[in-house]
């Protein structure tokens, strides 16, 4: 007996859908552009940090406008109202802890995905330019946990702003223009509070995601560094594409970080200290825990004074941004292997021996100051 | 073992535990974080390390217990005993893997069966002997480490140090010694773990793929043939997990700090414009009502002393 001819099925409505938008957009050519773009040596966990980073700005563009819902952006309403968020909406406590913690892990996510590209020479030629628009990036991640600070108008929020604005005061010609521009007045108040809130609701996140898409563009356009060793023809059995491996390791890595934000959210929920007011009383004003150890830094004998002050919170910080900023220009050397690259294994060490040694004796001065 | 450079045991014991750790580690993350939307555990102020002990669970399962018999108490409540109970199939189940890999990508040799059960109580018995005299050891270290530190600091010399110069230096003192003896006692226990490695290698029998060939059997090795089942498993996993999570999320926080007790807030009754309309609507009649009661009673009255004036006033005219 001979098989029944088969006639193809119809398409469903999903499909046809899909093929309405197909022929209009390209969208079949823009998947295929996204997923099958091919990683030398496969998939690996190293590269998930960019992937887990733009996952936690929509998570935290999701929980900040549910945020704003409640929030009242002034001096006198926003720190009743955000503790209306945490005592008195549903889950509120837990949005604004979400939101609070996924700011924190966006820096350790922006160190870790600086460090990996560093340690796998993937800023060196052809990639320059991936490297100088991820910088302006970290600036603006930095910009969020500074701006995001002063918006629950508690006394931590007021002087951490009112110190940050005086060091950036210091800075030679425009500092004073920034100082006056982002206090709006004498001492911090509604014009700050107004300021802040619209850099970090509007002005951040638009320039995020203008400055995000180019850094993917240009990751695109260059492509993947891949692993720094193996032999060709390990590196040649390993290469795959980005779907699947890679995606399903970037999923389980956003999932991972999810669940570790969730997880401080529940250990230690956002409190609020005293409503802001310009006496600090017993207060001893102290930035984000990321900016802890530039604090430290300037307590120490060497940057005290005008000068010493401008040494330490600008000079520094600024001869160091630079000197990343012109990395991939000073070191032209292919060699991308870390271990063959003893000066850059050192320095990266000595960079994050500082950071944490400074960040612990600024928990550890707290004592003192107690 | 194979014509390759033959790795270290601390290579062995580092690609081994490294890999493992981060295999389990999203899936216990899942439970650690439903338990304590339960409120089954509580890891007070030591989060950090009670995260690495169950999350190393594969050389901590056993060490544990003696280590919070010695003092060590980074956590409390049920949910811990059983997140440590869940982490065993988890952890036997990321050895597995994890060493599968390693035999046929780095070793080039046929993982032996049951490599995954049999490394992992090894681990588990080695963490219990090692990590408690680790402990002990880094913590004697540490205190000490902090005592000469001061000490030197009592010393009339250094008085006039500032107090951030003092505490940088002594941290990187004390910090230095103990951040070196941690890390020279990890490097022999992760040794410890890939001799156990090694010995498992040694009864292997060599890989005969080309190398193309073993990238896509341990490639492979880590999907299931029904790839659709295990979608549909791990979707419906992650559906009971977030239900679970949300139906015991507290709606109001569960702050656990005592210092900072929530605003007494007196809530106002919510605002109806139609009921005040009417109430008040309804008000003004009766005050209307009231109001022309009193007119009409006082009217009465009026009227009642007007009527008893006239009276008085006929009964005093003169008799004719």
């Amino acid at each position: 007996m001979q098989p029944a001819p088969t006639t193809s099925p119809e398409p469903t409505v999903l499909e046809k859908v899909i093929a309405f938008v197909d022929e209009r957009v390209g969208l079949k050519t823009i998947q295929a552009k996204m997923l099958n773009e091919p990683v030398p040596g496969g998939s690996r966990w190293a590269y998930i940090f960019g992937s887990v980073l733009l996952f936690i700005f929509i998570m935290q563009a999701v929980t900040g406008i549910l945020l704003m819902f409640y929030y009242v952006p002034t001096a006198d309403h926003a720190y009743a109202s955000t503790q209306y968020i945490i005592h008195d909406v549903d889950y509120g406590w837990f949005l604004l802890s979400y939101h609070f913690w996924g700011s924190s892990a966006m820096v350790v996510c922006v160190f870790a995905h600086m460090s990996q590209v560093f340690l796998w020479g993937a800023y060196k030629k052809p990639r320059e330019m991936i490297w100088l628009v991820g910088l302006a990036l970290f600036g603006i991640v930095m910009g969020f946990g500074f701006t995001g600070y002063l918006l629950p108008w508690d006394q931590r929020a007021y002087w951490a702003t009112t110190v940050g604005v005086e060091i950036m005061d210091k800075t030679p010609l425009l500092g004073d223009f920034m100082a006056r521009f982002l206090k709006g007045g004498p001492t911090p108040g509604q014009m700050t509070l107004s300021r802040f809130f619209v850099i970090h609701v509007m002005i951040l996140p638009a320039a995020l995601m203008g400055l995000a898409g180019l850094h993917l563009f240009l990751f695109r356009t260059a492509g993947p560094a891949g692993p720094f060793r193996g032999t060709p023809e390990e590196l040649k059995a390993k290469t795959d594409y980005f779907f699947p491996r890679q995606v399903w390791k970037d999923i389980v890595g956003m999932v991972t970080v999810f669940l570790g934000i969730c997880t401080l959210a529940f250990w230690e929920p956002v409190v609020l200290l005293e409503e802001a007011t310009p006496d600090p009383g017993d207060y001893h004003p102290e930035p984000e825990w990321y900016f802890l150890f530039l604090f430290q830094l300037l307590r120490l004998k060497i940057f005290s004074g005008e000068f010493g002050q401008f040494l330490g919170a600008i000079a520094l910080p600024g001869a160091f941004m630079a000197l990343l900023a012109a990395l991939p220009f000073i070191d032209r050397d292919p060699e991308r292997n870390i271990f063959k690259r003893p000066v850059a294994l050192i320095g990266w060490i000595v960079v994050m021996t500082t950071i944490l040694i400074f960040t612990v004796s600024a928990i550890i001065n707290r004592e003192f100051l107690d | 073992m194979t014509d390759r450079a033959p790795l270290s045991p601390l290579k062995l014991g580092l690609n081994v535990l490294w890999s493992a750790f981060w295999t389990g580690f999203p899936i216990k993350l899942a439970f650690a974080l439903l338990f304590m939307a339960l409120g089954m555990i509580h890891f007070e102020a030591r989060l950090g390390l009670g995260f690495v002990m169950v999350l190393a669970s594969p050389i901590t399962v056993f060490a544990m217990p003696i280590l919070m018999m010695l003092g060590s108490h980074f956590g409390e409540g049920a949910g811990l005993g059983l997140l440590f109970l869940l982490c065993i199939p988890i952890d036997i189940w990321a050895m597995g893997v994890v060493a599968k890999t390693l035999f046929l990508e780095r070793l080039h040799l046929e993982p032996p069966d049951g490599i995954g059960f049999s490394l992992w109580w090894k681990s588990a018995v080695t963490g219990a002997l090692y990590l408690p005299v680790l402990w002990m050891i880094v913590s004697t270290v540490t205190e000490t480490a902090i005592a000469i530190s001061h000490s030197i600091f009592e010393l009339e010399i250094f008085h006039g140090l500032p107090v951030a110069e003092k505490i940088s230096i002594e941290l990187t003192l004390w910090g230095g010694v103990s951040a070196t003896v941690l890390i020279i006692l990890l490097v022999v226990g992760v040794s410890l773990i890939g001799r156990l490695v090694r010995s498992a290698a040694q009864n292997a029998a060599p890989a005969s793929d080309n190398y193309q060939r073993l990238v896509t059997r341990w490639d492979l090795m880590r999907v299931p043939a029904d790839q659709g089942l295990m979608l549909t498993a791990m979707t419906g996993a992650g559906v009971v997990l977030s239900v679970l999570f949300w139906a015991a999320l507290p709606a109001s926080t569960p702050h656990p700090h005592e210092c900072c007790k929530p605003l007494e807030v007196k809530r106002q009754p919510p605002f109806k414009p139609i009921d005040a309309l009417n109430r008040g609507e309804r008000t003004l009649a009766q005050l209307a009502a009231q109001v022309e009661a009193i007119e009409k009673q006082r009217a009465e009255e009026e009227a009642a002393k007007d009527k008893h004036k006239s009276g008085k006033g006929k009964s005093a005219e003169p008799k004719p």
